[in-house]
């Protein structure tokens, strides 16, 4: 007996470990487990259930492209509406207007008859409007056919959040459209619906651009002033 | 800006623009969503869900909300400010498991933005909100006894079993 007591106390010393071992073990799966769930939008844990402001978010909270921009336009490929894969290499070498957007969110509906007048103008020349749902087919294409959409619009879901990634847009709101210019330059991403006037400015940009009137860098720089004036103009 | 000059937006994240919490009351769960200055929240995407599996959890009801009609999407209710969702409940085995609500919406900010729809696990309780932090979410301690009450009611069977027995150890 005397020799088995200190082998008995040490077995049982390795067993009231493992048994704190394994406690600690459950803890930490049910923390993981009761942690905050989101399964779409931003995954983040909730807030203070104090009333919040606009004042209460900090530059870096905005809604907006938080990863870098690419400079140049991502080569990715999504399904157009007959369910063909289409990589946004088809308008190589023309300006792109690349709008965001999904049949449930107001704004990006609203967006949609300017989006139509526009590829309408451009048709024939350098510039193409693409549009991106992310949203269910079924329900893009019914949206299409409703609104006549005429312009290409490519469909997806996981792969279009991808997409909206690449753009630095990681947790995606909607409607956002980015500007490209003939050679494939990123020169504007804008957050929240477009109207028309800031088209019109955005687009007089990317043409001077495309023409060589003006480098990336200063467009990039014109754009950014004339929308904070268009901004205040319209007291946004 | 952020990297390329774009607008410079003042869009909140979606946590910010809209501030869930529960508690509970009686025999009903009451959720509340606090929603920032120039947002919105549709009620048709607000839902409350039961997540543990002795909840039963009945139709959120909710006060009338405002009608917004929008030419491209119809005629809606929404809320702006704040609204409270009194959600009744029963539970199955009477509190064996903590409370956790399944709570979705979906909102937009009428500046013409919109945030898809969120889903969140809530853990209502008497003061605060959501989601604790994980470090804070105790383990179930009837969990703990049950495990440390099972090792030692073993250790004291093998002792018993072993009175009179030799134990045949290595050298």
């Amino acid at each position: 007996m005397n020799t088995v007591g200190p082998r008995f106390f040490a077995a049982a010393l390795v067993v009231l470990l493992g048994i704190w071992a394994g406690i600690r073990m459950h803890s930490v799966h049910n923390a993981g487990q009761q942690s905050v769930h989101q399964e779409h939008g931003v995954a983040a844990p909730a807030g203070r259930a104090s009333a919040p402001a606009p004042q209460d978010a900090t530059a870096s909270d905005a809604i907006g492209p938080r990863a870098v921009i690419p400079a140049r336009l991502p080569d990715f490929s999504l399904k157009d509406l007959a369910g063909k894969a289409t990589p946004i290499s088809t308008w190589s070498g023309k300006s792109l207007v690349i709008n965001f957007w999904a049949t449930w969110c107001a704004p990006c509906r609203r967006e949609i008859p300017l989006l139509k007048g526009l590829a309408a103008e451009w048709a024939g020349r350098d510039l193409a409007v693409v549009g991106i749902a992310v949203d269910y087919r079924d329900k893009v294409k019914e949206f299409a056919d409703r609104f006549k959409i005429d312009y290409p619009v490519l469909i997806g879901d996981q792969d279009a959040l991808d997409v909206a990634a690449q753009f630095g847009m990681d947790s995606p709101a909607f409607p956002f459209t980015v500007f490209t210019d003939g050679r494939g330059e990123v020169v504007a991403l804008f957050v929240g619906e477009l109207h028309r006037p800031q088209v019109d400015f955005i687009l007089s940009e990317v043409q001077d651009l495309n023409h060589g009137r003006v480098q990336l860098p200063e467009a990039r720089h014109l754009i950014a002033e004339g929308l904070a004036k268009l901004a205040e103009k319209q007291g946004t | 800006m952020r990297g390329i000059e774009s607008n410079d937006t003042d869009f909140l994240p979606p946590d910010i623009a809209f501030r869930v919490s529960a508690r509970v009351e009686g025999n009903a769960l009451k959720v509340r969503w606090v929603i920032a200055d120039g947002y919105y929240l549709y009620k048709q995407k607000l839902d409350v869900k039961a997540e543990s599996p002795d909840l039963v959890v009945s139709p959120p009801q909710l006060p009338p909300g405002v009608v917004k009609t929008d030419p491209y999407l119809g005629t809606q209710e929404i809320y702006t400010q704040q609204v409270e969702a009194q959600v009744p409940y029963t539970r199955i085995d009477a509190g064996a498991h903590p409370i956790q609500i399944k709570v979705t919406y979906q909102g937009c900010a009428e500046a013409g933005l919109c945030y898809p729809p969120i889903t969140k696990v809530v853990f209502p309780n008497a003061g605060t909100t959501a989601a604790p932090a994980p470090a804070d979410i105790p383990p179930y301690p009837w969990e703990g006894i049950a495990i440390i009450g099972g090792a030692v009611g073993f250790l004291l069977a093998g002792l018993v079993l072993r009175k009179g027995r030799k134990l045949d150890l290595p050298a």
